[in-house]
């Protein structure tokens, strides 16, 4: 039996889903912003309460719109971790109908949604702002919270085991 | 005192202290002298100086020389390529005419060891071949050298791209799931950007190798094959798949990876 997960990470460009999956994954971050082209795939194995867990991670290029990514990328996928710039506005405008979407075409997949670069911004003032639950604040550049995300994943997919 | 021997002295009195001073600018003007004309005084003194001037400019070439020599050397390639060719056409020429001679003894050790090996059940099998279809005993050993070979077989869970089975001849060093995943992206970015219809991609060549896949319902199976990929091999595989394809669904696969590891391995070995 495999227990291997696809989890993928959308959002707008330069919200930090690469530098999410790399602290994640190689507990490195640089300031050098590169943008992803196309896909980059991580893997990582964890155990969560006894669990062997085997995560296939999708890190795909920043689109201002979900319904622009590639459905090819998204089909198959066990969870999604939607993530926002709070210094941003306009990466986390739309985040409903973008939730929705995914919600709606991927009824299976979990989701969790991700504010990254929360070293930068006043916690309070944000949440007024946005309209959506956030699930996890995070900052790749500290590291602060970015494991808890894929825990809390992981976790989200034993009760479905 | 006469007013001359007056004179004498007061002369020493006023240039005596002069005289001191000159004579010490002319014993160090002697000094100076005698060590720019002597090889080895001169050499004490300036030789550290260049040493070191030296070793900060070897340090320096290739930050400060590396792109000017780079820029000559295009210049130079681009103003004088027929002089370039002349002047490497020699050593490329040895190296490539090396690399054969090397290939052609290999070649020749391998057909030499097959032809030799005179109790061997392959040599009667390719003697009966040779009398019947009239093709040469050597030109069948040269088909064989060139054999297709399955390296590698992966199973991928079309939608996901997640690894249901894989087996591989060789160590290798790249993640499996890694590589089922990029398979799985570089395949989903053909089949969207170049199809128009219902199209997928069906083979990947580098180099010495081929992938080549062969899509499924739920699943896709990738086979890595070594040598050289031919049509008459490509159906071969094609009926071995589907057939494997007929008795095993995506989900027996994915309940029972380890028994099919050796299904695929006892299916795909020649």
């Amino acid at each position: 039996m495999i227990n291997s997960k696809k989890i993928v990470l959308v959002g707008h460009f330069g919200v930090g889903k690469t530098s999410i999956v790399r602290r994640y994954v190689s507990n490195i971050f640089t300031t050098d912003y590169k943008v992803t082209i196309g896909v980059h795939i991580f893997k990582k194995e964890i155990e969560v309460n006894n669990n062997k867990l085997t995560f296939v991670i999708w890190d795909l290029e920043g689109k201002d719109d979900i319904e622009k990514v590639r459905v090819s990328h998204l089909l198959g996928t066990s969870g999604f971790i939607y993530i926002v710039d709070p210094t941003r506005n306009t990466t986390y405008v739309n985040i409903e109908s973008e939730v929705g979407y995914l919600k709606s075409n991927y009824p299976k997949a979990k989701l969790l949604t991700v504010a990254n670069k929360v070293d930068l911004i006043d916690k309070e003032a944000f949440l007024k702002d946005v309209s959506f639950p956030i699930d996890f604040f995070t900052s790749a550049k500290t590291g602060d919270n970015v494991e808890e995300i894929f825990n809390k994943m992981g976790l989200i997919f034993l009760k479905d085991l | 005192m006469t007013d001359s021997e007056k004179l004498v002295k007061l002369k020493e009195l006023l240039l005596s202290e002069d005289r001191d001073f000159a004579l010490q600018i002319l014993q160090k003007l002697e000094s100076i002298e005698s060590t720019l004309n002597e090889e080895q005084l001169l050499a004490q003194k300036v030789n550290p100086i260049i040493n070191k001037k030296l070793d900060t400019f070897t340090e320096e070439i290739p930050s400060k020389l590396g792109p000017t020599i780079t820029e000559a050397l295009k210049i130079q390639i681009r103003d004088s390529q027929e002089k370039v060719v002349e002047a490497l056409f020699p050593i490329i020429g040895k190296m490539v005419k090396k690399y054969i001679q090397q290939e052609m003894r290999n070649l020749s050790d391998n057909i030499n060891s097959q032809v030799q090996n005179t109790f061997s059940v392959k040599k009667w099998k390719r003697k009966i071949k040779s009398l019947f279809t009239g093709i040469s005993e050597e030109n069948i050993i040269l088909s064989e050298m060139v054999k297709p070979k399955v390296n590698q077989i992966f199973i991928i869970e079309k939608d996901s791209g997640l690894l249901i089975a894989n087996v591989s001849k060789d160590e290798e060093n790249i993640d499996k799931d890694m590589i089922a995943g990029m398979l799985t992206a570089i395949k989903a970015f053909v089949e969207d950007a170049f199809t128009k219809e219902e199209q997928s991609l069906e083979l990947i060549q580098y180099e010495l190798y081929n992938i080549y896949i062969q899509n499924l319902s739920s699943y896709y199976v990738a086979v890595v094959i070594s040598g050289s990929f031919n049509s008459g091999f490509k159906e071969e595989l094609e009926d071995k798949i589907f057939d494997f394809a007929s008795k095993h669904k995506k989900e027996k696969l994915i309940e029972n990876s380890k028994v099919i590891n050796k299904l695929i391995e006892s299916l795909f070995n020649d």
